[in-house]
């Protein structure tokens, strides 16, 4: 993953986080907000039904008391304080009057509690309400809630009960308005609010016994848990129902016990809220939470895109010009502006490939200066030798010719034969240099490796045990099923060829030659090692460097052949040393070189230097093809 | 001395003026109309129509009494319409009637010239009429007797002829257990009905014949029995439940019927009342019915025929006929022995009222099985 996409993915998860909690947030207090008003807007229809209940009650007991009060009910008083007055006489009444006054209960009741007239169930005259009996003063009492007997059942009555009293005998005139259907129907509501009654007339929940103000309310058995947990502990409570599986049905109801004067529950007043609007704008929000943060996740993926393009871009440009310094373009700039940390690692990394130009312009130059004195010298060394028997020869000519004339023929012969030695010594040293530097590029055919070692092997036998110095002893390690690779077979036999006698040169007390072949990944791998002396760190850093040599008749240019050759066929090759125990060189050859021409490891005439070793030279190796 | 003697000859002159007028006022007059309304709904007179419902029947036969004058053996009227007192002058389907004297009648011509029957005349709007002067005669419901005659309006009550039961159905299951018919009849007020509902208009009736008709009315009881109609209820197995109809549009029948509904839950007995149409056969719910009973005979072996007539085929009872010369030992035995059955539960009994008209003079209320006595019946010619 790159780190676009990682800085990408980053601030996308950041950015769904954020937004994230800020939606849920948003809805959380939305919520929180619509349950605070739709609560506090059922409380205050509580408070307001609470104050109608009161009123009504009031209205009920000036009714009542208007009744008591009325002429007709004072004679009817005064007629039944008589002895053996005839009650029948106004079985009928209390219809009328309950008419004219708008109460859909009414009684007149004699002293001893025996209904005189009723208007709720007329056919009821002469039998007993013993509750009015009772010591209590009605007139403090008030209003209060009773169930009332009528012909049609009983029902939940607002009442109150006032006194007519002539003489030691009371007239009771009970009356009230019925909590009902139309009770409901008084009741002012807002929209989306309803008020259910439940009449608890009964010894069980009866679903008919629940009604608003359009008569009983269907599914009415989804609140009977709720009137049963209010009638085991009578008190003002709330929940929330749902009437359907799609949450806009859902209703939040506040329950309102009405007790009567003993405090027994006859009856549970809901208040029910319809959510439907709550709902509605709660997926409102949702959805428009959700729309905020689908168009802040579109636009935030585009800025996150484009924040980190443009934040990535210099880094990626750096990177690049990273790559392109690991790939040898030390001159690689990075065009990344600005005053920020990017823009200064990119001012120091275009400093930093500046100075690495620089550098490697002034180590490529003394290198070439160093190489041109070490060929110097090597060339005067190797001239040196031939040169001073030259000059010996010329000038014994010379000194024979003045000084010897008889014997200048003897000496001119003998003095010509030195000299043409000695021209050919120089021509081969020449030679030599030349064939360095015209190293061929190799022509590829399948060479099988363990056989171009057997044969160097085989070679070299008679050296390994001659006569007059310390046997060495060759031991080989080649790999059966060793694969067969392309290349030149007479340039790696020469490769191969150096190595053998470098280790040699560096057994002269004898030793063990270890030639080992495998093969990874289809890479054929060839060790040898030799017992010898070892190596110090330094010389294995310059061991590949043509010229260079620890030998006293080395050229110093062994090694850089194998190298050449090695690096032409696409290969490797690493020493590894140990002074006192010996060295080791790790060959490593493709099966196919790649096709790309061989790197310029061959010295030209102006720049004598090679291209940088990929491992130690061994001083003491250069001898092979120098020696 | 001379002025008293004229004085003395003045005042009897003046008391002797003032008694002639008075003895003039109280003779009969000729002419005039009786203004009559009804209750009852009439859409023909044909004799062989059959009436929609009894109050018709019953409107009916007194018009017929009217129209007619002979009768045939069975009560039925004989002879011509028109053969009677009175003639038809005008006839207006279900609104109104206008009947004729007859000028050559035997026995002499009626003394008014008509009489105007309205019909559909509700019981409040006649008391108003009769109060306002707009009508001469009226019946009136017994529960509002007393208020009309508080109002001034001339009442005149019949003997108790006309009996309110119930009478169950039967076939049907609770109608045919012995103890719900028992309880229910021991579970009823009849003195508080009568009192009451009836404004002490009527007599609670223990047998099917009033004490005027056989004299043995007090023989069978009247009291109501809560404690032990609630004994028999209870040894009646399950939760049994009693449907008493009342025909539609009689508020008597439904207030007496909430009362016995009172009554039946105060012994612990399942009574509910239910309207039904009138003179429908009872629907198939329905296990007893509030029914009235007239009287078509001041006889009473007559009378309890009738009644036998009626009631056997709703309630099952045996249909024989009392010989036509039983003696009253044995019409109070059949009589003993149908109330004793508890099919048919007797109530009360209630006198026939009527409203009359300061004009309406020698009204004579008519006797059990007779018809409105018009004929006899004069105006007095209101004062100018």
């Amino acid at each position: 993953m790159t780190f676009r996409s990682k800085l990408f993915w980053v601030f996308t998860i950041a950015l769904l986080l954020s937004v994230g909690v800020i939606a849920a947030g948003v809805t959380i207090v939305a919520r929180q907000a619509f349950d605070d008003l739709n609560r506090q807007h059922s409380e205050a229809l509580v408070a307001q039904f609470e104050g109608e209940f009161q009123r009504r009650g009031q209205d009920v007991v000036q009714r009542v008391q208007g009744i008591a009060d009325a002429e007709g009910t004072v004679r009817m008083a005064i007629d039944l304080s008589r002895p053996k007055a005839d009650v029948s006489v106004y079985v009928n009444d209390a219809r009328g009057v309950s008419q004219s006054h708008q109460l859909d209960f009414l009684d007149f009741v004699a002293t001893d509690g025996a209904i005189i007239s009723s208007n709720e169930w007329p056919a009821r005259f002469g039998y007993k309400m013993d509750w009015l009996t009772q010591p209590q003063d009605w007139s403090s009492l008030g209003s209060f809630l009773m169930k009332v007997d009528t012909q049609d059942g009983p029902a939940l009555g607002l009442m109150a009960v006032s006194t007519v009293r002539v003489g030691d005998r009371d007239l009771f005139i009970v009356g009230g308005q019925r909590l009902g259907k139309d009770f409901l129907n008084s009741l002012v509501l807002p929209d989306g609010m309803r008020a259910l009654l439940y009449l608890d007339l009964d010894p069980d929940f009866q679903p008919t016994n629940l009604v608003d103000s359009s008569g009983p309310v269907v599914d009415s058995e989804r609140l009977a848990s709720f009137i049963a947990r209010e009638r085991q502990d009578p008190r003002k409570q709330a929940f929330e129902i749902s009437w359907t599986p799609d949450p806009l049905s859902s209703e939040a109801f506040h329950a309102l016990p009405l007790q009567g004067r003993r405090k027994e529950l006859l009856g549970v007043l809901l208040i029910g809220s319809s959510q439907q609007e709550v709902v509605k704008l709660e997926h409102r929000i949702r959805d428009l939470a959700l729309g905020v943060v689908a168009m802040g996740l579109f636009f935030g993926l585009l800025l996150s895109w484009w924040g980190t393009a443009r934040v990535t871009r210099p880094v990626r440009k750096l990177a690049e010009g990273a790559r392109e310094v690991s790939e040898g373009n030390w001159g690689a700039r990075v065009d990344v502006h600005g005053r920020h940390e990017i823009g200064q690692l990119a001012t120091a990394f275009n400093r930093m490939t500046t100075q690495l130009t620089q550098q490697r312009e002034q180590l490529v130059q003394a290198e070439r200066v160093a190489a041109w004195r070490e060929l110097a010298r090597r060339l005067a060394h190797e001239l040196k030798n031939p040169l001073f028997p030259l000059q010996t020869t010329v000038e014994n000519l010379q000194r024979a010719r003045e000084q010897s004339p008889e014997q200048f023929d003897e000496v001119f012969r003998e003095s010509t034969g030195i000299l043409l030695s000695e021209i050919e010594n120089l021509k081969k040293i020449v030679g030599r240099f030349s064939d360095f530097a015209k190293m061929p590029q190799p022509e590829l055919g399948p060479v099988d490796v363990n056989n171009v070692v057997r044969g160097i092997v085989k070679l070299f036998e008679a050296q390994f045990g001659a006569v007059g110095r310390p046997p060495i002893t060759p031991e080989l390690h080649l790999e059966e099923n060793l694969p067969v690779i392309q290349a030149d077979a007479t340039l790696l036999h020469r490769a191969i060829e150096n190595l053998v006698l470098n280790a040699m040169d560096a057994m002269p007390a004898g030793g063990v030659l270890m030639l080992r072949t495998t093969h990874q990944d289809g890479d054929v791998e060839l060790e040898i090692s030799d017992t010898g002396s070892g190596l110090t760190p330094e010389e294995c850093e310059r061991l590949f460097t043509p010229y260079y040599t620890t030998k006293q008749h080395g050229t110093g240019l062994g090694l850089a052949i194998v190298q050449s050759v090695v690096s032409d066929h696409g290969g490797r090759i690493s020493v590894e040393s140990e002074t006192g125990v010996g060295t080791s060189f790790h060959i490593r050859l493709p099966a196919r070189p790649p096709l790309r021409p061989a790197p310029a490891h061959t010295p030209d005439a102006t720049s004598p230097v090679a291209t940088t070793p990929t491992a130690s030279e061994n001083p003491e190796a250069t001898a092979g093809e120098g020696a | 001395m001379k002025l008293r003697s004229c004085l003395f000859l003045a005042v009897i002159s003046i008391a002797l003026l003032d008694a002639g007028r008075v003895e003039t006022s109280r003779r009969p007059r000729y002419g005039g109309t009786l203004r009559v309304e009804i209750g009852a709904v009439l859409h023909s007179l044909d004799p062989a129509g059959a009436p929609a419902d009894p109050d018709e029947a019953a409107a009916k036969n007194e018009i017929d009494s009217l129209l007619y004058d002979q009768r045939n053996p069975d009560g039925t009227f004989a002879g011509v319409a028109g053969s009677g007192a009175f003639h038809i002058a005008e006839w207006e389907s279900g609104k109104h009637v206008t009947l004729a004297a007859n000028e050559n009648i035997r026995g002499g011509r009626p003394f008014v010239d008509s009489i105007d029957i309205q019909m559909g005349r509700p019981a409040k709007d006649r008391l108003l009429d009769l109060e306002g002067g707009k009508a001469d005669f009226a019946e009136i419901p017994p529960e509002e007797a007393r208020r009309a005659a508080e109002r001034g309006v001339r009442v005149s009550t019949s003997q108790p002829e006309d009996l309110v039961a119930i009478v169950f159905a039967a076939g049907h299951a609770i109608a045919e257990d012995a103890h719900a018919r028992e309880a229910l009849a021991r579970s009823i007020e009849r003195a508080a009905i009568v009192n009451f509902i009836l404004q002490k208009e009527g007599e609670p009736a223990g047998g099917l014949l009033p004490q005027w008709s056989n004299g043995t009315a007090f023989l069978f009881s009247t009291a109501a029995d809560a404690a032990g109609a609630k004994e028999l209820w209870s040894q009646i197995g399950g939760s049994p439940k009693i449907v008493l109809g009342y025909d539609s549009g009689d508020l008597l029948g439904q207030t007496i019927a909430e009362r016995i509904a009172v009554n039946a839950r105060d012994a612990g007995i399942g009574l509910t009342a239910e309207t039904i149409a009138s003179a429908a056969p009872s629907p198939a719910n329905v296990d007893a019915r509030l029914v009235y009973l007239r009287m078509t005979s001041s006889h009473p072996r007559d009378a309890l025929a009738g009644f036998q007539a009626v009631l056997a085929p709703m309630a099952g009872l045996d249909p024989s006929p009392l010989p036509a010369a039983a003696a009253s030992e044995q019409i109070y035995e059949r009589e003993r022995a149908i109330v004793s059955s508890y099919r048919v539960v007797p109530l009360v009994w209630l006198p026939r009222l009527y409203g009359l008209g300061p004009r309406v003079r020698d009204w004579k209320v008519p006797a059990a099985g007779e018809g409105w006595p018009f004929a006899d019946v004069w105006l007095e010619q209101e004062s100018q």
